[in-house]
Order: structure tokens, then C-alpha cells, then sequence
């Protein structure tokens, strides 16, 4: 397979995923404050600041917008086209990656993501705010969709590992994003309120937090309805069955990896085998004990680096593919580590726009 | 014969049209589709543009119109009315065509070895010789059965009375025949009674004769030849054409930073290593295709491709330098060339052509620029043509300066009336649209034209201009048996 398309495919899952998972943090938000109105008065800004925080977008929100409430967030992280994460950038670059590799993926493949990307078109802020549920769903069944008809209509061979690996590495990252920020608002409530932390506010918000990972009902089937932090934690990093867990999610990028080059158990043949296969070793023998020894956020936020490094390796053994005596030094310049972000896209374009006869 | 064409107006005393006949009646092979219209009401033909509208956007078969904001496509116009060409009819089409290749591959040869026709001043030595798309560097390779235009798609026109002219040959990257396809499907979608009326000669296998074309010229030393498209990429405006054509064949499409040259033989970057390459359909224009050899700044093209073709280690369809043969210049001794190589007369016939290097004609093209075609001899999709009737005085000015100062560069024709097709406007009635039409032709072991073509149409009401790039759009064009 060609190295472009596998990188291709690669971002275009990985933006498909990232553009359903702002829904899910978005719609669980809408949510959350509908519920906790009723029992406290709440500052909104804070849940509002916390979206932002999920993306590590802070500084860019902040040279556009003046304040934290549902219309900027939302504007944000639904609409800004200054936002390479918002929905519409996300599903934007989703669809220039698949078609770019149009002759490479399904048809039906490529209707999904065009059908998405021109419904979002036609979306007005206004119709977001008088049905969020409504819009929120829509995105989250386009990518589940998108998900059916490839794993319906598009061979399972490499093409379909570098979809799976880009998506669940993706997933990983969003879940231990969203596990910190949560972490990160009970501390900071926890030094202005402490007797806020273990209230009906506090399991309202974790129960949001299963929510956005669609586990709230995977949760109770195991744990019944003892809802508390730990076993929330346990579950969300810990669980190997649950599709939307970080140690589930691990192990899918690991099998995918592991198809393409042939890698296996105490065998592997690249770094970025090496590293995933690490990675999932330490979390099938990790108890939550442990990760609170060594800190929550310092966990994971050990596992967003991990997670890059995978990335960068899964980078250079497939998509910068070269021999290196008969390439030259331009090949970092000509494949930057975003698919079809806004750097590549514009390198030769006016040179493509040459006459057709 | 109620509704639609009861009030379409053919005026038939000015335009060929290709529908109603001078004495107003139906041409025979129009009988069927006249009489299918007849039962449709405005709404039944609102709810197959719907149709046909949303298989187009779905396919995601739009264009990109440059000079406007970037990112903007558009869908491609479509006709819903399909064009009818009789079998006779397409008969000389393609004797007249098959012809025309032939000779201009001849002529290819010919001028890249012993430039023999020069020798005999058949054509003076210096429109050759002093052509920008003359390649010198190519004199004396051999193209594999020395074939040099694999793909061609020729214009052609219909003027007052019908007969099928060439108006242009176009030899290096045509496109628009995936257009050719995708509207037959759409108007099966559309009008599946109608299409069961008529035998209509299918074109779907045009991928397949394609990829047999291009497998046929590999290199002799390669068995089962690895086929690649090459594109410009997907800004290109006929990117959805090459991701088509590549998915049609099963092949890949690859960019140039996709290709690397090594030893002088062409390999594609894979997840695995490298693989060789042994055919390489391009749709980048020569400049773009080495930066070594051509444009220093291409970002398009692979270092060291032209080595591995003159090496024969690749072969590049079409090959580099066509361009010299479908100069709009040579274009007007295209008779003699098919009377020097095969000694027969030309089936189709050209527009009659001035050439402003030609003093006698250069004086009679600047007294009559007000009802004269005149054309930039290596622009193509419309750009840098003057339409005299249409034209304002400061227009035939400005162009009067720029043929004086460079007459090599211009042709001039005479405003040809197209023959007209009615065409829809906005599904509630018909009028008359000027057409052309555009075959495709394939050159491997032998020449291959699929029954059809690409019709254009100029939507815009009195317009000439076909390109898509200036407005125009198409419709189906069916070769059918009587």
C-alpha cells in the first residue's frame, strides 16, 4: 500500500474519531448542566472552561472569545474554522483526507464523510442551541456509521489496520484527556469547596463522564450502581472489554499494529510495536492502586506522551517509507506528522491548478 | 409531441439542430426520445434532476473553478436531454478519427527520428523546431511499438450543415471521460424506460480498454506491467477524473512525492518498501513531470523520470512532446500530414484555420479580428480566445497587438455557428444550446474508440464556449443501432 494512503487513511480516521468524541464531551455537558442547575447553583464558566481544557486548546480560545459560556464554547468547538479541532475543521480534514485516497476506500465510504461534511454545512448555531441532543446524536450515528460501512465495505487487510490503529489511539487520548480535566475540576473545587467533593454534585459529574464514554450502563452491569470514583477509574482505564476504555482501546491499536507487520507476542519487528506492545504489558498489570501511587494526573498524562511517541514511530516506519541513499533531506518537509492539515494541503497547490485539456 | 418541444423553438433557418430537421419535423432516431418526453410533466422532470443531482453529489463529482475563493467545487452542469448519434454517423467519426491518429502518431515519429516531412517542406522546419512543446531532448527514443499518443480526445463540431468537423486534436492529458461515464449512469438512473427504447452501444468497458492500452506499451522487458496513474493532485480541477480512472482499473494513484527514482528505474513509496513501477498514465503536463529536466520548481513531478523513459525503464502515456502535434498551428496542416503518411484523403475535415505567421493571412485575420475566432495556439479550456462578433473594439485591439508581436502564437477561424441541441433551462422549458462532442480514443496495439463521447453543451443561453471552465456542461451522448 502506498505510503500516502495508509497516512490518508490513518488521519482520516483519526478525525472522524476526534469529531465524534467533542460531540460526546459537548453533549454531555449540555447535560450535566441541565441536572446540576436543580440541586446547586453553579458557576457555568468552570464546566464551560473544562471543554476547553479537554483539548489543550486554552490559548487559542482565549485570542477569540472574551468569555467561557455555552454560545463561544460551543461556537468553538462545533463551528470555528480557526479550530483545527472544531467538529466542522475535524470532519473538513477528515473529508480531504479520503479524498484524496477516493480510489483507495469504498464508496460508501466516501459517502458517509461527504453526506456529514454537508450536513454540517447546512447547520446554524441557532439550530445547535434549540436541539443539541438532536445535533450531537447526529454526529455521534454519522460515526458510528462511518465505522459499520467500513468495517462492512472495505477489506480487512492493511488499509484496515492503519483505520483501527489511528481510531483507537485517537480514543485513548480522548478518554485520558477527559479523565484529567474531570480530575483537574474536583481539585480545584475541592480547594475552593471542600465539602463539594464527595456530594451528589461529585457523582453527578462522574456519571457525566461515563456518560460521554457511552459507559454508564457497561458500568452498572458490573459494578451495579456503586458509583464512586475509584470504580469509575478502574473501569474507564482498567476494563479490557469495554470498547470506550483506555486499556480496551490499547489492546485494538496493538492487534491492528501487529497484523500489518506480522509482530507478536516478546517478538516485535519496529519501534512502534515495541512501544504499544509496552504499553499494553504495563496496563494488563496495572492495579488503580497503582496509578493513584503514582499520581492520577501523572499518569495520564504520562499516557498522552506515550501515546505521541506511538504516533511519531507508526509515522516513520510506515508513512516516511525511504531508502536513504536515494533521498534526499526533503522528505520531513513533504510529510508533516498531520496528514492533511493545513501545511501540506497548500505546498503545491497553485502548481495543481495546471491547465487539463 | 406535447409540452417541452411543442414549444421549443429550433431556428432551424440560422443553426443545424441536431433534433428538429430544416423542415421541422423530428430526425428519425429523435422519434423515441420526443415521444418518451412527451408524457412528462415539469415536476416528473424536477424529480430526475433530483435524482441525477444527488448521484452526482454523492459520487462526488464536482470541479473546482480556479480564481475563485479556494475549496470552491461545484456540481458538474448536466442536460438531462441525451444527445443521439446515429450509427451511421459514427461510422466516419470513427474511420475519420481512427485516421487522424494514425497519422498523427506517424507525424510524432517521424519529427522525433528522421524528421522526414521537414525535409520534404511539407511543414516549415521552424513551426516544428521553434514550438515550446518540441522536446529535443527526445530525438531518437523509442516509445515501446512506437506509439506516442496513448489516450487522445479530439473535438469535434458540427457547422450549418452538419457535417462533423475536427476543431481540435487534443494530444497530451485530455479529460472529461469520466464525465463520459458518469453521465450514462445517471441516465440510467434517470430514464430507465427511455434507455430500454433504444440500442444504445455501451462505453462502460472504456476503463478496461484503457488499462489494456496502457499494459499493452509497458516495457518489453517487463511481463504483467505495474500500471500507475499520476496526478497533480487533489487541487487539481480533474482530480475526481484521475481517482476514477484509477479506481476503474484497480490501479493505484499515486502523486509525485509517492514515486522515487533509483538506478533509473521507478519505484512507488509503499508501507512495504518500494515497488517497481513499469507504466506511469500521467495527467501532468510535461514541465511539471522531472524537475531536472523541466521545471526546477515542480513539486509535481519524480527526479530522474526522464532518464528511466529514455532508459526505456518506464513508459510514460502519453509520451513527452505531443504537445507539438495539437499546436493549433500544426493543427491546420493535420490534411497534409494524413496525405504525407498514408496517402489518403482526410475522412473528417478540419475548420479552416489563418495562421498569423503567414503574412497574406495575418493581414486578412487583423482586417476581419470583428468576425473571426482567433486563439492562442497552446492555450486550452477557452482561455486566451477572442470571439470577434462577441467581441468590443478595445478587445480586437489588444488582441491586434499581442498577434503582431507574436503571429507564431496565433491561429484565427471563422466563427462557426455549433450545430444546437435543446437543453433544458431550469427544467421548465428548452432552447437551443450550442454542442461539440468529444470521443475518446485509445492507441495501443491497435486504435479503440468507445461508442460516444463527451457532448458539451453551452448552458449559458447564446453562448459558444463549451468549457467547463467557462460555464459549460454536458450530457449523454448515445451511439445507437437503427
Amino acid at each position: 500500500m502506498l505510503s500516502r494512503v495508509a497516512e490518508s487513511l490513518f488521519w482520516m480516521s483519526r478525525y472522524f474519531e476526534r469529531a465524534e468524541n467533542t460531540a460526546r464531551f459537548l453533549d454531555v455537558n449540555f447535560n450535566l448542566l441541565l441536572d446540576l442547575n436543580k440541586i446547586a447553583h453553579i458557576e457555568n464558566p468552570s464546566y464551560w472552561v473544562a471543554l476547553i481544557l479537554v483539548t489543550s486548546d486554552k490559548e487559542r480560545f482565549n485570542s477569540l472569545y472574551d468569555e467561557y459560556s455555552a454560545r463561544t464554547v460551543t461556537d468553538y468547538l462545533v463551528f470555528n474554522k480557526n479550530n483545527p479541532n472544531s467538529i466542522t475543521s475535524c470532519i473538513g480534514l477528515a473529508r480531504e483526507n479520503a479524498r484524496s485516497i477516493i480510489e483507495s476506500i469504498s464508496s460508501e465510504m466516501w459517502e458517509q464523510v461527504n453526506n456529514l461534511y454537508h450536513y454540517l454545512q447546512s447547520v446554524t448555531p441557532q439550530f445547535v442551541q434549540n436541539d443539541p441532543y438532536g445535533f450531537y446524536k447526529e454526529i455521534k450515528n454519522a460515526s458510528h456509521l462511518f465505522q459499520g460501512i467500513t468495517d462492512n465495505t472495505f477489506s480487512h487487510n492493511e488499509g484496515w489496520d492503519f483505520i483501527q490503529i489511528a481510531k483507537y489511539l485517537e480514543r485513548t487520548d480522548n478518554i485520558a484527556r477527559l479523565i484529567d480535566v474531570k480530575y483537574h475540576m474536583l481539585l480545584s473545587e475541592a480547594q475552593s469547596q471542600p465539602e463539594l467533593v464527595a456530594g451528589s454534585e461529585d457523582i453527578i459529574q462522574w456519571m457525566a463522564v461515563l456518560k460521554s464514554c457511552s459507559a454508564l450502563e457497561a458500568f452498572r452491569k458490573v459494578y451495579l450502581s456503586k458509583i464512586d470514583p475509584d470504580n469509575i477509574l478502574r473501569f474507564l482505564i482498567l476494563d479490557r472489554t469495554f470498547p470506550r476504555s483506555i486499556n480496551f482501546s490499547v489492546c485494538a491499536a496493538e492487534d491492528a499494529l501487529w497484523r500489518i507487520s506480522g509482530s507478536s507476542r516478546h517478538r516485535y519487528v519496529n519501534n512502534a510495536d515495541r512501544l504499544i506492545g509496552k504499553l499494553e504489558a504495563e496496563l494488563s498489570y496495572t492495579a488503580i492502586e497503582d496509578i493513584f501511587s503514582k499520581g492520577l494526573h501523572h499518569y495520564l498524562e504520562d499516557l498522552e506522551q506515550r501515546l505521541v511517541k506511538v504516533g511519531e514511530q507508526v509515522h516513520l516506519t510506515y508513512f516516511a517509507y525511504h531508502t536513504p541513499e536515494i533521498e534526499s533531506s526533503d522528505i520531513e518537509e513533504a510529510l508533516p506528522f498531520t496528514g492533511i492539515a493545513g501545511g501540506r494541503a497548500n505546498w503545491s497547490q497553485a502548481q495543481q491548478h495546471q491547465q487539463q485539456q | 409531441m406535447i409540452r417541452f418541444f411543442e414549444r421549443y423553438e429550433a431556428e432551424t433557418s440560422q443553426f443545424f439542430d441536431e433534433v428538429i430537421s430544416k423542415e421541422g419535423s423530428p430526425r428519425p432516431h429523435y422519434d423515441k426520445m420526443l415521444h418518451r418526453f412527451s408524457q412528462f410533466s415539469v415536476d416528473d422532470i424536477k424529480a430526475r434532476r433530483e435524482i441525477v443531482n444527488i448521484f452526482f453529489r454523492n459520487q462526488g463529482i464536482t470541479f473546482t473553478v480556479y480564481g475563485e475563493e479556494e475549496g470552491v467545487e461545484r456540481l458538474f452542469p448536466f442536460d438531462l436531454i441525451p444527445r443521439v448519434v446515429p450509427a451511421h454517423e459514427w461510422q466516419t467519426i470513427e474511420e475519420g478519427l481512427t485516421q487522424r491518429i494514425t497519422a498523427l502518431n506517424a507525424f510524432l515519429h517521424d519529427i522525433y527520428h528522421g524528421q522526414k516531412i521537414l525535409k520534404d517542406k511539407v511543414i516549415p522546419a521552424e513551426l516544428i523546431l521553434g514550438s515550446q512543446h518540441f522536446r529535443r531532448e527526445f530525438v531518437g527514443v523509442n516509445p515501446p511499438l512506437g506509439i506516442y499518443i496513448h489516450v487522445t480526445g479530439s473535438d469535434i463540431i458540427r457547422d450549418g450543415e452538419g457535417n462533423y468537423l475536427v476543431l481540435e486534436d487534443n494530444l497530451r492529458t485530455p479529460s472529461g471521460v469520466s464525465y463520459m461515464l458518469q453521465n450514462r449512469q445517471a441516465m440510467k438512473r434517470a430514464f430507465p424506460v427511455l434507455f430500454d427504447k433504444y440500442k444504445i452501444r455501451p462505453i462502460e468497458n472504456y476503463p478496461q480498454e484503457l488499462l489494456r492500452t496502457l499494459q499493452e506499451i509497458g516495457p518489453v522487458s517487463r511481463r504483467d506491467p505495474n500500471v500507475v496513474v499520476l496526478t497533480p493532485g487533489i487541487y487539481n480541477s480533474a482530480y475526481f477524473e484521475h481517482s476514477f480512472l484509477a479506481r476503474q482499473m484497480g490501479v493505484e494513484l499515486t502523486e509525485g512525492k509517492d514515486l522515487v527514482v533509483n538506478n533509473n528505474k521507478v519505484y512507488t513509496r509503499t508501507t512495504r518498501g518500494l515497488e517497481r513501477v513499469d507504466v506511469i498514465y500521467r495527467r501532468v503536463d510535461d514541465a511539471f513531470l522531472d524537475p531536472l529536466v523541466f521545471r526546477p520548481d515542480s513539486k509535481l513531478g519524480v527526479a530522474g523520470l526522464v532518464n528511466a523513459y529514455r532508459k526505456g525503464n518506464v513508459t510514460l502515456a502519453n509520451a513527452i512532446g505531443c504537445g507539438v502535434a495539437d499546436d493549433k498551428v500544426i493543427y491546420s496542416f493535420v490534411p497534409a500530414i494524413i496525405k504525407y503518411y498514408l496517402g489518403e484523403d482526410p475522412i473528417l475535415q478540419n475548420v479552416p484555420t489563418w495562421l498569423a505567421s503567414n503574412p497574406a493571412d495575418l493581414k486578412y485575420i487583423l482586417a476581419n479580428l470583428d468576425s473571426l475566432v482567433v486563439k492562442a495556439a497552446n492555450e486550452s479550456g477557452g482561455y486566451g480566445m477572442l470571439i470577434g462578433p462577441e467581441s468590443t473594439i478595445e478587445q480586437q485591439e489588444n488582441f491586434a497587438e499581442m498577434i503582431v508581436a507574436n503571429p507564431r502564437n496565433y491561429i484565427a477561424q471563422p466563427t462557426i455557428s455549433l450545430s444546437r441541441h435543446p437543453s433544458f433551462f431550469n427544467d421548465t422549458e428548452l432552447f437551443g444550446c450550442h454542442i461539440d462532442l468529444r470521443p475518446y480514443v485509445l492507441y495501443g496495439k491497435t486504435v479503440t474508440i468507445v461508442p460516444g463521447g463527451l457532448t458539451r453543451v453551452a448552458l449559458k443561453r447564446g453562448s459558444l464556449v463549451v468549457n467547463s471552465s467557462q460555464g459549460g456542461g454536458s450530457k449523454d451522448t448515445w451511439v445507437v443501432d437503427e
